[in-house]
């Protein structure tokens, strides 16, 4: 449209330069607010699943343990909640070629050296030809034996192990001392087995130690083509038969994933929301500012629109008002929250590794673009009502 | 040839709450190419009323009205906006200038609106110059100006499209004899070279300018 009408709205905000910067501070909090939760949204989402594993697909089966859902990871052992050598052999046939790894959990005191304080840890027993399928390492080798075990790399750093090290386990030592033959690689929060702080042993000597022979805590199935649904209904259609007396809990960890990550999401938008009202209270002062606009001016529109100015340019000429201001604040406040955002994420996440990303890029982008509308669409009904003065009454009121 | 406007029984009612306001009733008059006319009338009988009609500023309530041979009633507002910025020049009282732009950009502003664009300032400083503006003040703002020569720009605004019709409510109204006078020999001036000029005055002397005068009493021609 005409380059003069864009003359004259900028002239205007100049001369007003007080409050149309104090209209401008109302849309860069809005949008400070609005992007900063979301640049912090986003780098709760990105922490989350840096330290939920993601050690390939896998479904976890456990005992039923009636009504209500099943806590996550390992816990601790219950005596009358177990699976069956039964149970296992039957999820070991339904889910081939899959492969079904029982796995034996529990808390149990041990020692590192001689003197040394008492540690608590979970406890896994693993048979020895299915670790290498779930487990990495980062030092050592795999262990066959017994007398040896495998720690996470949490708990090497944490008790100053290394490989070659003993660990006592048991108070006072009561059930042995095994020889640590190699150090787990960082896994993270997993569904299946937290190895981290761990110690993985053979199922032999789990067996042994603690009287649970053919009696496990959980199943893991490694899921190799990655279809997790399928693989738990199946094993739910076998063995919970008896739809009143279920025998197992199957959790499909990629789905269990997904919910974590869609309601963190959702989080993120509702936090972002509450940015939303410092907007909306933005939203209400330039149409403030925008109605002062219009009502100081009814003697020039009036004059405008008696030489020949279309209602149209009128309703342009406010419209450009409202877009300058938005547009300025927006960018300021879309800058300002990239810093913003740093400050937060270093405050309340302790890092700030997760700011250069996609979806924070979108964040700034949709905060920005979200400022601009609101300025445009608050100045829409003052530029209306001013292209629609009736000159008349304009030029009468000298 | 079509005068430059034509009243037909004319009449403008308001309708207010307190009871209708005719503010003219049955009008009819012609105004030629290159008149100079004066409207004159007690406060309150309807000059202004008239004016605003002349000038597709308003429509009337009976009658019909035709600027250079176009009849304005059942045209759109962007019809009538177009109207007034091509063949009408509006020059008011309090003059009227738009203290944000200079006054080149006031003189240019109806050429904008009619290019669509901003235009060069050519003829900006050909107007003014026929309006004796001097050219040290045309990047002033219009504020920085005294009334006379705010008022020459806003003559100049008015003349910049080359409209049929010159409307002038109270020129002078706001001016000093001297000023004033001084302003009614411009108006003679552009008369003389063409201008139709239409004036609504209170002042017999400035109504001695003009060739006609047309009188109103109470929303009739007298
Ligand atoms: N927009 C309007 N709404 C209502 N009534 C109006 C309006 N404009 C004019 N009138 C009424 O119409 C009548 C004529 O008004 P108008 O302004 O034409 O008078 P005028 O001759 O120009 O007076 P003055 O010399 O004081 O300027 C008056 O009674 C006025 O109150
Ligand atoms: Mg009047």
């Amino acid at each position: 449209m005409n380059a003069i009408f864009w003359e004259i709205s900028k002239r205007n905000i100049r001369l007003h330069m007080l409050r149309s910067s104090l209209a401008m501070l109302g849309i860069v909090i809005g949008v400070v607010a609005i992007v900063s939760m979301g640049i912090l949204g986003n780098g709760m989402v990105m922490l989350v699943s840096d330290s939920l594993s993601s050690v390939g697909d896998s479904v976890i089966v456990m005992p039923y343990a009636g009504g209500g859902g099943m806590g996550m990871g390992g816990g601790g052992r219950t005596a009358d909640l177990m699976l069956t050598e039964q149970n296992f052999q039957q999820i070991k046939r339904v889910v081939a070629p899959n492969l079904a790894v029982p796995v034996h959990s529990t808390s149990e005191r041990m020692n590192v050296g001689v003197n040394s304080d008492d540690i608590i840890a979970t406890v896994y027993g693993l048979p020895p030809d299915d670790v290498p399928d779930m487990l990495q390492l980062e030092a050592g080798s795999y262990n066959n034996q017994d007398s040896g075990c495998l720690v996470g790399t949490t708990f090497a750093k944490d008790h100053n192990v290394k490989v070659g090290s003993r660990i006592s386990i048991g108070s006072d030592g009561q059930y042995g001392t095994l020889r640590v033959t190699g150090i787990i690689e960082e896994r993270g929060m997993s569904f299946d087995i937290s190895t981290d702080s761990a110690v993985v042993v053979t199922d032999k000597w789990f067996e042994n130690t603690y009287d649970v022979n053919g009696q496990y805590d959980e199943v893991v199935v490694k899921v190799t083509n990655g279809d997790t649904a399928t693989v738990k209904t199946t094993i739910e259609k076998q063995l919970n038969r008896n739809i009143k007396e279920k025998t197992v809990t199957v959790i499909d960890s990629k789905a269990t994933l997904e919910t974590i990550y869609e309601t963190f999401g959702t989080i993120t938008t509702f936090v972002s929301a509450i940015g939303g009202i410092s907007m909306i209270v933005a939203g209400v002062s330039i149409f403030n500012i925008m109605m002062m606009s219009v009502n100081e001016r009814v003697k020039e529109i009036g004059i405008m629109r008696s030489i020949g100015t279309r209602k149209r340019g009128v309703m342009t000429m406010f419209i450009y008002e409202a877009g300058i201001i938005g547009v300025c604040g927006s960018i300021a406040g879309g800058v300002l929250a990239v810093l913003a955002g740093y400050g937060i994420s270093a405050l309340m996440l302790q890092t700030t590794e997760y700011l250069v990303t996609v979806s924070n890029a979108i964040t700034i982008f949709q905060g920005v673009a979200f400022g601009i509308v609101v300025c445009l669409a608050c100045g829409i009904y003052p530029a209306w009502k001013a292209a629609n003065l009736n000159p008349i009454d304009a030029i009468r009121h000298e | 040839m079509e005068p430059v406007i034509r009243f037909a029984d004319v009449s403008k009612v308001y309708p207010l709450r307190a009871g209708d306001v005719t503010a003219l009733s049955h009008v009819s008059f012609e105004v030629e190419r290159g008149e100079f006319i004066a409207i004159m009338g007690p406060s309150g009988s309807g000059k202004s009323t008239l004016l605003n009609l002349m000038g597709c500023l308003d429509t009337p309530t009976s009658g019909d009205i035709f600027i250079s041979g176009i009849r304005i009633q059942d045209m759109t507002d962007d019809e009538l906006t177009d109207l007034r910025r091509d063949r009408i020049g509006f020059i008011f009282q309090y003059f009227n200038l738009f203290p944000l732009l200079n006054i080149i950009e006031n003189v240019n502003f109806p050429q904008m609106m009619k290019a669509g664009e901003v235009v060069d300032e050519t003829k900006a400083v050909e107007v003014l110059k026929s309006v004796h503006l001097e050219e040290s003040l045309h990047t002033h703002t219009p504020l920085e100006l005294s009334g006379g020569q705010q008022q020459r720009v806003a003559i100049a605004r008015a003349l910049i499209n080359d409209p049929d019709i010159l409307l002038c409510d109270e020129p002078t109204g706001n001016l000093d004899t001297k000023t004033g006078a001084s302003i009614m020999n411009l108006m003679t001036e552009l008369n003389k070279r063409g201008s139709t000029i239409i004036i609504v005055t209170h002042d017999p002397t400035i109504a001695a300018y003009t060739q006609r005068t047309i009188r109103i009493v109470d929303g009739r021609i007298a």
